[in-house]
């Protein structure tokens, strides 16, 4: 899909634009001669958002929240409602059972909280806490709906690539499950 | 939590509740603010579809909400005209209204003391027109002050207007920054939820209220009963209030049965056609419109809906069910809350 047919397909059209700024400042601030980190350099080194266009990640900016959170502060608590997405822009994260353990820890350019976006209802499975002083963008279930309103070749996308990021993650929670299960039947054998 | 996030936490609610003590200090500048942001909630669902897509498919999206708009103003504007008309008919037989109220009360004193013995010694008819009269010279006497506010509102009003078109977004994001971490998602599907919420209910409400004042006036004509347009503005107004709306509407349709002494005016035509267009209301466009967005307990309605006239008059009559929607909403999120803990 050419360049053109991607601009219309995400509601603009090219005969009617005059000379959009912000356009091209993303457009300069994505080429290689460019190097200080922006929002849209930081997307677009991101693998999950890799069927993006330069325009959709123009777009799909707009819709983000940028938080951010001192060392030791929480960002969301197991058992909390989950409305919220979150990309680390910069700082670390550290994801916790609800007795302290931690489960993973992630960083600079790591994502979390995908499930709340798709799950009506959605309670926090874990507890997440800052580990350093960090910033987050966070996309919520408002935002997407207005995306898929107003963008919704873009929305879909995003909805996509999600369904995406949870289908790898069931993915390898199968494997490990089997894997488990392998040594259990191993170790009763033993036994 | 941390001391500072505490303070952060609190510091919110203080400004939040500053901010609200002025709106009720200054209703001056709370009513017409209040009301252009009605307005923006409205407009902005159809703008932001007008502005989506290409040049064609703008020119389109406009084409067809000019026609709606023209749908809905030239038939507003015809019908304020005739009601105008209607009105001042009806100022004309005051002093006859005076009379026949007269002499239809005193028939029925004749007859309850006939059939009771008892003579009724109150004159409810002097008293009803002299209140009449009074509230009339009352809104004579306020003119001046009237027209000083509606002047007022029609600066203030495009002017908020405007700026929450151009500001909203920006002044939003400012808004959520200033929300603490700790609340922050919550806070904002909240406020989302209840932005949506109220705008859908606003023009809901103004749809539903639009198609029974057009169907109660067509429905007058059709039977050739007096004041079509002035009955069916009332019934449509009246209709924004949940259930005891059109029982209010139908009261003047009943007066005007009652003292007409034109035999093809009937009460039995009138009631066959208010019940028709409340059918209509009940079956079709409540179910369509407005039950998808507010979805409340009736007895809930009622003591809302009671409540919000005490405080707020009309205006809180119709804005209270959005807000009671948005508590239940809020309450069953904290409940939910405590549970999960």
């Amino acid at each position: 899909m050419s360049f053109e047919e991607k601009m219309n397909e995400s509601g603009e059209d090219e005969k009617s634009k005059r000379l959009n700024i912000s356009l091209l400042r993303y457009m300069w601030e994505a080429s290689p001669l460019y190097f200080k980190e922006s929002y849209h350099t930081f997307f677009r080194n991101l693998s999950v958002l890799k069927s993006f266009s330069d325009n959709d990640i123009r777009i799909f900016t707009t819709y983000l929240h940028r938080r951010e959170f001192e060392t030791n502060e929480a960002i969301f608590k197991y058992g909390d409602s989950g409305y919220g997405f979150y990309f680390i822009h910069s700082g670390s994260v550290s994801i916790q059972e609800p007795g302290g353990e931690e489960i993973v820890h992630l960083e600079k350019s790591k994502f979390f909280g995908e499930l709340a976006l798709l799950d009506e209802g959605h309670r926090r499975p874990a507890t997440a806490i800052a580990t350093t002083p960090t910033v987050l963008l966070g996309i919520f279930k408002p935002d997407l709906d207005k995306m898929l309103e107003s963008h919704p070749v873009l929305g879909a996308k995003f909805v996509h690539e999600s369904a995406m990021i949870l289908a790898n993650k069931i993915g390898h929670m199968t494997k490990e499950i089997m894997a488990l299960r392998r040594k259990l039947e191993a170790l009763e054998k033993k036994n | 939590m941390k001391k500072n996030q505490i303070v952060k936490v609190y510091l919110f609610f203080a400004i939040l509740i500053a901010a609200l003590a002025f709106m009720v200090k200054f209703p001056r500048l709370t009513l017409p603010f209040g009301f252009s942001y009605i307005l923006y909630l409205m407009i902005n669902p159809v703008a932001s579809r007008i502005l989506r897509g290409n040049n064609q498919q703008r020119i389109i999206y406009s084409l067809f909400f000019t026609a709606c708009a023209c749908l809905l103003v030239v038939p507003l504007v015809a019908t304020l005209y005739n009601a105008e008309t209607d009105f001042k008919q009806l100022l004309k037989h005051i002093p006859e209204l005076r009379v026949k109220l007269q002499f239809k009360y005193l028939q029925f004193r004749e007859l309850f003391i006939d059939k009771t013995g008892v003579k009724l010694s109150l004159d409810p008819v002097t008293y009803i027109m002299r209140n009449v009269e009074s509230q009339g010279a009352n809104l004579l006497s306020s003119i001046p002050t009237l027209v000083s506010a509606i002047l007022e509102w029609m600066l203030l009003v495009p002017l908020f207007l405007y700026f929450f078109f151009k500001e909203s977004k920006t002044l939003k994001v400012k808004f959520m920054e200033f929300i603490p971490n700790s609340i922050f998602e919550k806070t904002y599907v909240l406020f989302s939820q209840f932005n949506t919420k109220f705008g859908e209910y606003i023009i809901a409400k103004f749809i539903e209220a639009t198609i029974l004042g057009s169907l109660v006036t067509l429905g007058l004509i059709l039977v050739s009963f007096p004041y079509p347009f002035i009955l069916g503005i009332v019934a449509g107004v009246t209709n924004i209030l949940p259930y005891v709306g059109p029982i209010i509407g139908f009261v003047p349709a009943i007066a005007v049965a009652l003292l007409s002494q034109n035999p093809d005016v009937t009460l039995l035509s009138a009631t066959l056609i208010y019940l028709i267009a409340n059918a209509v209301d009940m079956v079709l466009v409540f179910p369509l419109l407005v039950s998808k967005i507010v979805n409340l307990h009736p007895i809930l309605v009622v003591v809302s809906v009671l409540a919000g006239g005490q405080i707020g008059g009309a205006v809180g009559m119709i804005v209270v069910i959005p807000m009671v929607a948005f508590i239940q909403l809020l309450f069953k999120e904290i409940y939910q809350d405590l549970n999960a803990q």
